[in-house]
């Protein structure tokens, strides 16, 4: 017996040995590749922030643009002012102080929100998750500029939030009760209603809304790959949801909760536009600053340079944390 | 039931809350007026006439979105699939430096790379122009498909790369018959998360811009100065809509929830 | 020389030996299965065999051709892997013909091929299902059509049946062994059931360690093993410990005397294998060497065959007879095992048995001298 008849005259022929040229020319062409895109990356993506760097030693000229330099005059600038050791002025550090007080606070009310949104989330149907999913990315997607124009309108004294509060006359129960002082104090109200625009209240809060997805989307992983026997086998052991929830999800998910912390942090350190709408300039961060000296006012490129180093360092060494702490939770799994 | 209620009532407040911003834009889009009041006044859809016919500077700055959006995905998936590739082949240190780089522009906060490339492009005299804005956000967003592929080549079986092999087939028609075919939906997804951030991506556009030309996000923010007009809203409407059919395609025709990390085992 | 040939064939990954000095003939156009547990290094073998691993040392030949740098996508090897790897992208038709198109091969053709092979496997009107609208049954024929489709000159199948259930797993085995014998191909089948090996082999290579223990028919192997680790891993046997004596073999004095006689020194450590089915049991009161007075302890009806569990002074010994035979015993009563000459296997004492670690399933823990096969069925 053989193969069916029909199918003797089809040969599958395969020559013997490997094709020397053949081999050459595709090992070659590979390689070419690999040359020409490892070029693009050091060029186009590693390039410009070692000219940052080497643009945040060079000095500013009177009436001219700036020229090459080494010195630390701009970072001096940046921490204790232009004038040291004369006088000390922390403008810039005051600025880079609100720049990490409002993401911390931005990132720890997203979390805080989006975990038990994701915990819930991961609990439903791969359908209804796909669903969320679609959710989450559209939000996540909206450019910073429509999320500040939304919250604008919802915040603007004229048609948003403030008069639906006199509307309803939340307002003058306020006034009555005098809270509206209390609020004034806070800088949250003018002497006849409650405001919100300029206030660092609403530029934290419009921060944790810019990341609230992208935190849904950090935890979603971490959440979704929680063995879902272990939670029943606690549920049989008697233990409740809250009980679940601190003894089972909290280890587990853990150094990805706290990963994402520092990463949506991170994100948050670059934050521009929400700044400049929401806060008032005395309260202003270290990325409108860096607009200012490289495009705007006080055209000043080696100094704007030296701020961006100094948002990158730190940057840096918060990814570098998250990054130990993915490699801590991988060796734990 | 309380606890079904308690979770379903928590993610709908999220969910409200996430939307009522986005809900506000659109629906001041239906203003009458010059100005953006809510609840609109004198409802009327004369805004996306004006958006899409009657103001040219919209639908200029409108068609410069879309050819950066997709040239930039383009490149951006030509230069990341040969890295995701090499990763996964050969997992040289070279190849893990070499990912971790082409990453690096996404991680970092995005001010501090417009800087660097206004520098750059200032000093090769690209500066304002269009290709180098194309450019910026190849680089700024090439961490996507970097991450989308890899999950795509990490997801293929190696039994089949196997079963290739035993059949006679080589390592370039591997590739081609096996490889790209399987891990066509992760690059297509690849691809639209490019398109729709380089959309909405307004920070970095705003430096190596310089003012020449502008997206809808940047003549957005450039109107903003001149107050709120309702027609900047039909803008953030088109790319809302935009964002949603994509990311509905994508989870249409590849696997959501296995792409943002989900386990692959638990399937119900 | 025809047939598949390997020659001092070793496969190590730093410092684990996986594959150790292996030597073996694969007949053409037989049917060889590679038998062992999980570990014992037979899909290190068979993936060295279709090249997809390179061998730290040693040759493969085909017909007097060294193979042994080829690469696997020029060796023209069929290979039906453990998951199938049927590609989901493609139809049952452009999976069997794969091999045609990346060779070239024109469409009518390949659609031609493509049906007469489906037809070979009973899939005729598959050809243009998804995948993913097969069942396990369905998808195993096609990965077998599939690696048939370029006429390979040896045929490899990697644990083909562990996806299957077991009502299905037999009827296939019964069908590829005959289909294997209508081609006349050379096949190689690595598995770790021994029903499957003794079902479909012309010839079975017991592993273990890196190593093989004994090669030979199913019947060779079954009735004549050549180690303790064979005699325990194929089939069941009762194992009893002691001291070779004249020929004989003392277990804590009671004498065994195979026929013929063993060769072992006097008072070297040496075990008895016997098979369940040769043991015979009856009335307490009978008495000689090569038998065991006990208590019987379990008895269990499966099928075909009734199982009696002796508790004797130097452990359990299960009995195996058919479930027809008219002398019922009960639980509790005294009876005496006996042990005929001619089936009594001798092998030096090493603790070398499949499964030595594993619990005995006598339900009587410690002191059982009954190695039953570790049952590794999916």
């Amino acid at each position: 017996m053989s193969y069916p008849a029909a199918a003797s005259d089809i040969q599958v022929g395969r020559a013997d040995g490997k094709s020397a040229s053949a081999f050459i020319k595709g090992l070659g062409l590979s390689n070419i590749v690999m040359g020409v895109i490892t070029a693009v990356i050091l060029f186009v993506f590693v390039a410009p922030f070692l000219l940052v760097l080497v643009v945040s030693f060079g000095e500013k000229i009177e009436g001219a643009s700036w020229v090459w330099g080494f010195d630390f005059s701009n970072y001096i600038r940046v921490f204790v002012g232009v004038d040291w050791p004369n006088s000390v002025t922390l403008l810039y550090t005051l600025k880079l102080y609100y720049t990490l007080a409002y993401a911390v606070l931005g990132s720890l009310i997203a979390v805080g929100f989006a975990f038990p949104f994701t915990y819930f989330m991961t609990q439903g149907s791969r359908r209804s998750q796909a669903m969320w999913l679609v959710f989450v990315l559209a939000s996540l997607s909206m450019s910073e500029v429509f999320v500040v124009m939304g919250w604008d309108i919802l915040l603007s004294n004229r048609s948003g939030l403030p008069a639906l509060l006199k509307a309803v006359g939340v307002t003058d129960w306020l006034k009555e009760t005098g809270w509206l002082t209390v609020l004034r104090d806070w800088d949250l109200a003018s002497p006849r209603n409650v405001k919100f625009k300029t206030s660092q209240l609403a530029t934290v809060l419009t921060m944790a809304y810019l990341v609230w997805p992208y935190a849904v989307i950090l935890l979603f992983a971490p959440l979704s790959r929680i063995d879902r026997s272990m939670i029943e086998a606690a549920r049989t052991m008697g233990a409740g949801s809250v009980t679940v929830l601190r003894t089972i999800v909290f280890p587990a998910v853990r150094l990805p909760v706290f990963g994402s912390l520092l990463l949506l942090f991170v994100y948050l350190l670059g934050t521009y536009v929400t700044v400049t709408y929401f806060a008032e300039p005395a309260h202003q961060t270290l990325p409108v600053s860096i607009y200012e000296s490289i495009r705007g006012a006080t055209l000043n490129a080696p100094f704007g340079a030296a701020q961006a180093v100094i948002l990158l360092i730190t940057a840096g060494i918060f990814i570098g944390f998250s990054l130990l702490l993915a490699r801590l939770a991988e060796r734990k799994a | 039931m309380i606890k079904a209620a308690f979770k379903q009532g928590f993610m709908v407040l999220c969910a409200i809350y996430v939307a009522l911003p986005i809900m506000v834009v659109c629906l001041s889009a239906l203003n009458g007026g010059r100005s953006m009041l809510f609840p609109p006044e004198d409802p009327t859809l004369g805004r996306f006439v004006d958006f899409f016919v009657n103001e040219p500077v919209w639908l200029n700055s409108l068609e410069n979105s879309v050819v950066i959006a997709l040239s930039a995905a383009t490149l951006a998936i030509l230069i990341t699939w040969p890295i995701a590739y090499d990763q996964w082949k050969k997992d040289t240190t070279f190849s893990k430096v070499l990912a971790s780089l082409a990453g690096l522009p996404f991680a970092l906060p995005p001010i501090v790379f417009g800087v660097g490339l206004s520098f750059l492009w200032t000093f090769i005299g690209g500066l304002g122009n269009m290709l180098t804005g194309i450019l910026s956000h190849t680089a700024l967003l090439a961490a996507l498909p970097l991450v989308t592929i890899s999950i795509g080549l990490q997801s293929i079986d190696r039994a089949h790369l196997d079963a290739a092999a035993t059949m006679g087939a080589s390592e370039g028609t591997i590739l081609r018959t096996i490889i790209l075919p399987q891990t066509m939906s992760y690059t297509l997804s690849g691809f639209f998360f490019v398109v729709v951030l380089s959309f909405h991506e307004f920070i970095v556009m705003f430096f190596v811009s310089a003012s020449s030309y502008a997206t809808v996000t940047l003549q957005i923010f450039n109107s903003l100065r001149n107050g709120f007009t309702p027609t900047m809203a039909v803008g953030a409407i088109t790319f809302l809509i935009v964002s949603i059919i994509v990311f509905s395609l994508t989870a249409r025709f590849g696997d959501l929830p296995r792409l943002m990390g989900a386990d692959q085992a638990r399937k119900d | 020389m025809p047939g598949l040939v390997l020659a001092g064939i070793k496969k190590t990954y730093g410092q684990v030996t996986a594959v150790d000095n292996i030597d073996l003939t694969f007949p053409k156009g037989k049917l060889t299965a590679l038998l062992g547990p999980s570990g014992c290094g037979k899909t290190t073998l068979l993936r060295m065999i279709a090249g997809l691993e390179d061998p730290s040392r040693g040759t493969i030949s085909l017909d007097g051709n060294d193979i042994t740098e080829k690469p696997a996508n020029r060796r023209k090897f069929g290979m039906v892997f453990q998951s199938f790897a049927l590609f989901p992208h493609m139809s049952v038709a452009e999976n069997v013909a794969y091999s045609l198109t990346i060779a070239g091969v024109d469409k009518a053709t390949r659609r031609a091929r493509a049906e007469e092979l489906l037809d070979l496997v009973k899939m005729a009107g598959f050809e243009d299902r998804r995948i993913g609208q097969l069942s396990g049954g369905q998808r195993q024929r096609v990965a077998i059509a599939r690696a048939l489709a370029q006429k390979p000159d040896v045929f490899l199948l990697d644990e083909p049946m562990s996806a299957l259930d077991a009502q299905l797993r037999e009827a296939m085995q019964v069908e590829l062994r005959l289909l294997q014998q209508k081609l006349d191909i050379t096949t190689i089948v690595v598995t770790h059931d021994q029903r499957e090996a003794m079902t479909m082999a012309d010839q079975i290579v017991v592993m273990s360690n890196g190593r093989y223990e004994q090669i030979g028919s199913p019947s060779e192997i079954y009735h004549r093993p050549a180690s303790a680790f064979v005699a325990s891993f194929i089939g069941k046997a009762n194992f009893l410990k002691g001291k070779a004596k004249d020929g004989g073999v003392d277990v804590s004095g009671f004498l065994f005397r195979p026929e013929p006689a063993a060769s072992f020194l006097n008072g070297s450590a040496v075990q008895i294998a016997c098979r369940p089915e040769n043991v015979s049991l009856s009335s307490a009161d009978e008495i000689g060497p090569n038998r065991l007075a006990g208590t019987v302890t379990f008895l269990r009806d499966i099928g075909p065959t009734r199982e009696v569990y002796v508790e004797t002074p130097v452990g359990t010994v299960i009995c195996e007879m058919p479930a027809s035979t008219e002398t019922v015993f009960s639980q509790g009563e005294t009876v005496s095992a006996e042990f005929p000459p001619h089936a009594l296997r001798l092998f030096p004492d090493t603790d070398d048995v499949a499964g030595a670690q594993s619990r005995s399933d006598t339900g009587e823990g410690g002191g059982s001298i009954a190695s039953n096969k570790q049952d590794v069925a999916a």
